[in-house]
């Protein structure tokens, strides 16, 4: 086509682009899901604060063992002190310890009920020769947790106390700043380096990002098989191919339901996000104030945000001109189903790639379907929220994906430009194999 | 020289799979020259036409207009209005004129002005606001003819402009047919109806089977591919049997009034005359013309142009 006067895509495909947006946000079905899927998002953004709720009915039990009964008992209190902070202007009878901390005779006894479920974990205090406290924590949190952290404080503060009462005039030894060590009762595989609070978190939100796009992708790829194969079925197909060239109609089609998916998408997400970013003014405004060491649940940053827009819109593209192709080669939209199969196979395949890939995210083959242009957008966008990617791995899979889909553009409209005026067969893969390969040859 | 001036279609050929749908087909259309484009359905007429388009390409030939290869040309310079028409069904019909206008790169507030004129000449403003699935057919066609004239192209390639119509509008069709040709528009039309093609079309090309059959000024073509016919009228005899029997001459036609005779080449029509006064008969008509397109296009094609009937002669044909 080089050298025709029509082959620039400007301003054609912009007007096919602006009709077909147009067209799908005035359709009352698209009204309808957007509403719908905007509620759903809503509610789920709503789900921490819920989880929140929850939590706080939730009580840690903690023992507490030492040689001397009197030690431990300081210790439960002030540890209990600390932990159990009555907010500002709460009456402290009605507040609910979040920690209960109680005696346990020996370590052994108390490693015995945390087995039982009847304890959380155990806090081992040992008295040095001078007095001096050291102490050692038997439970499955990890340093990074919040239960972890507000104990070290607590447990300073005891040794603090604890030394100041054996202080007798001004000799004595110098403050022994206490130790505390994390003994893991559960040595199971399972044990993450990371909190596994933290790490579940972002896996959870690495799966809901993947599944979004996997329907997405495919909610959206049919949208466009569907446009193009009821423009067919209308017949307004033939003027339009006599108004455009393959390239325009096609781009201008893709672009126009990719911007009409964006707005749902952005229809959809705003609200949540805004729910989500406003968490805590809001659960503070549902279930009352919060907790000082209640942890922010979902990490949701906006380097993950601009990974995941990039990943949607380049994989947007890369599927939707297949799915163009498939839909121009259908005298009828009933019979998209058919040729749209393998490609959602296609799709499939990287979305459950990355979905298994969670669990060896750092593994030889996850890290080789991340460049792979139909599998990147849910393999790389998994690497980049669970794994360690470097910088240059993420340009080169964009690379990868952008050049693919310059591919699947010039191959689409040569599929396009033959396939819309093919009528009355039934085509299955062989056909659209046929027409890449040969346009012209009927 | 004059080819540099005219569209040329210069021996296109196009098979699909096994089946040859135009098999060396060439004819040139002057400038503001309505042509009428005629065959059987299946005879070609489709694929000649979006080859023009350049929507489909053709194995071999070539399509020039003024001197410049249909592939080389903006798409601006053809207007189409398809076989089977289509419009998208729940857009209005204003808004559609206009977006596919602009796809010709008519600015918008042309296409609305010349979209208004346009309807309040086939007398349909009232459509501007409607969507096109709330239009009869013969509505739907008009809008699909306007679609395809807005952006005022140079040569207009029209399939079955005149079907479904009822006689005012095919009036309305007509005058506007002419209009353009008036401007300088080439028109090039396919149908059914041979009755328009002589009053309207100053050249056609009959084709069958994907090959030419004949080409040319219509009334040469009458006069070259078909025989003459004498309409013959006698006073108190419809039958006219002796005529029939005389040799070279045989009834083609007959109405109430007149009879029309085809006369072989070789026999001279005069001689029906002489047989008449021979016989005592009072005529009461006696004309000699050229054959009509209707028997020019069957004693060519074996068939008669109409729909339904092409279609069961072709199968006729390619059992035999």
């Amino acid at each position: 086509m080089s050298g025709h006067p029509d082959s620039g895509l400007l301003p054609n495909a912009l007007l096919i682009a602006r009709r077909e947006y147009v067209e799908k946000l005035r359709s009352r079905a698209f009204a309808v899901a957007t509403a719908i899927l905007m509620a759903v998002a809503v509610g789920a953004a709503l789900v921490p604060i819920g989880l929140r709720a929850l939590d706080r009915e939730q009580t840690t039990r903690i023992g507490v063992t030492s040689p001397s009964p009197a030690v431990t008992g300081r210790v439960i209190d002030l540890v209990s002190q600390y932990l159990n902070p009555i907010p500002p202007g709460a009456d402290p009878a009605t507040v609910r310890p979040h920690y209960i901390l109680r005696s346990e005779p020996d370590l052994a006894t108390g490693l015995v009920d945390v087995d039982s479920g009847r304890l959380d974990s155990v806090l081992e205090v040992s008295i040095g020769s001078t007095g001096a406290l050291d102490f050692t924590f038997h439970g499955n949190d990890g340093p990074t947790s919040a239960t972890i952290q507000r104990l070290q404080v607590a447990t300073f503060g005891a040794a603090v106390v604890e030394y100041s009462q054996n202080l007798q005039g001004s000799a004595g030894p110098a403050f022994h700043v206490p130790s505390f060590d994390l003994q893991p009762t559960d040595l199971g595989p399972s044990v993450a380096p990371v909190d596994p609070a933290v790490a579940g978190s972002r896996t959870l939100l690495a799966s809901i990002l993947v599944v979004l796009i996997f329907i997405t992708l495919t909610v959206y790829g049919m949208w466009v098989a569907t446009s193009v194969a009821s423009e067919k079925a209308s017949r307004v197909m033939e003027l339009l191919i006599s108004a455009g060239t393959p390239r325009q109609l096609l781009v201008g089609k893709v672009v126009g339901v990719g911007a009409a998916g964006l707005t749902q998408y952005l229809a959809i997400l705003l609200p949540a996000t805004l729910v989500l970013a406003l968490q805590d003014p809001l659960a503070t405004a549902l279930i009352g104030p919060a907790d000082p060491g209640e942890a922010p649940l979902i990490g949701l940053t906006l380097p993950i945000l601009v990974a995941f827009g990039a990943f949607f819109i380049l994989g947007f593209l890369l599927y939707a001109f297949v799915y163009a192709a498939a839909g121009s080669l259908v005298s009828r939209p009933e019979d998209i189903q058919q040729l749209a199969m393998p490609l959602s196979f296609v799709s499939m395949a990287g979305y459950f790639a990355a979905i298994f890939g969670m669990t060896a995210i750092n593994s030889r083959v996850v890290e080789v379907l991340s460049f792979v242009p139909f599998f990147s957008p849910y393999v790389m966008l998994a690497r980049v929220m669970l794994g360690h990617v470097d910088a240059w791995e993420i340009a080169l899979s964009l690379g990868l994906l952008v050049a693919a889909i310059g591919a699947s553009m010039w191959i689409a409209a040569r599929i396009y430009g033959a396939g819309v005026l093919l009528y009355g067969q039934r085509p299955g893969f062989r056909t659209f194999l046929r027409v890449a390969i040969r346009p012209g040859g009927g | 020289m004059l080819d540099r001036m005219t569209l040329v279609i210069d021996r296109l050929s196009k098979r699909y799979g096994d089946v040859v749908a135009l098999d060396e087909v060439g004819f040139s259309v002057a400038p503001g020259e309505i042509f009428g484009f005629l065959g059987a359905n299946g005879a070609g007429k489709t694929t000649t036409m979006r080859i023009v388009l350049d929507i489909l390409r053709a194995d071999s030939g070539t399509v020039t207009w003024r001197g410049r290869p249909s592939t080389e040309l903006p798409r601006r310079t053809f207007g189409y209005l398809p076989e089977e028409r289509g419009l998208y069904p729940r857009m209005r019909v204003l808004e559609q004129l206009v977006f596919f206008a602009g796809l010709y790169g008519v600015p918008q507030p042309d296409a609305r002005r010349d979209a208004l004129d346009w309807l309040e000449r086939f007398r349909v403003s009232d459509l501007a606001g409607r969507r096109a699935d709330e239009l009869s057919k013969g509505n739907q066609q008009k809008i699909q003819f306007i679609a395809a004239v807005l952006h005022d192209p140079e040569v207009v390639l029209m399939d079955e402009p005149f079907t479904g119509l009822d006689p005012v509008n095919v009036a309305l069709l007509r005058a506007a047919f002419l209009e353009l040709a008036a401007r300088g528009r080439t028109l090039i039309f396919s149908t059914h109806q041979m009755e328009v093609v002589e009053s309207l079309a100053a050249s056609i090309a009959i084709i069958d089977h994907g090959r030419l059959v004949t080409g040319g000024s219509t009334r040469e073509v009458r006069r070259r591919a078909g025989r003459p016919v004498v309409r013959l009228a006698v006073e108190g005899d419809v039958e006219l049997g002796w005529a029939v029997d005389l040799p070279g001459v045989r009834a083609s036609r007959r109405s109430a009034d007149v009879t029309e005779l085809t006369v072989s080449p070789g026999t001279d029509p005069q001689s029906i005359l002489h047989a008449a006064l021979a016989r005592g008969a009072v005529v009461t008509c006696f004309e000699i013309a050229d054959a009509s397109l209707e028997d020019v296009f069957i004693e060519l094609v074996g068939r008669p142009a109409t729909g339904a009937s092409a279609a069961t002669g072709r199968t006729v044909v390619s059992a035999a």
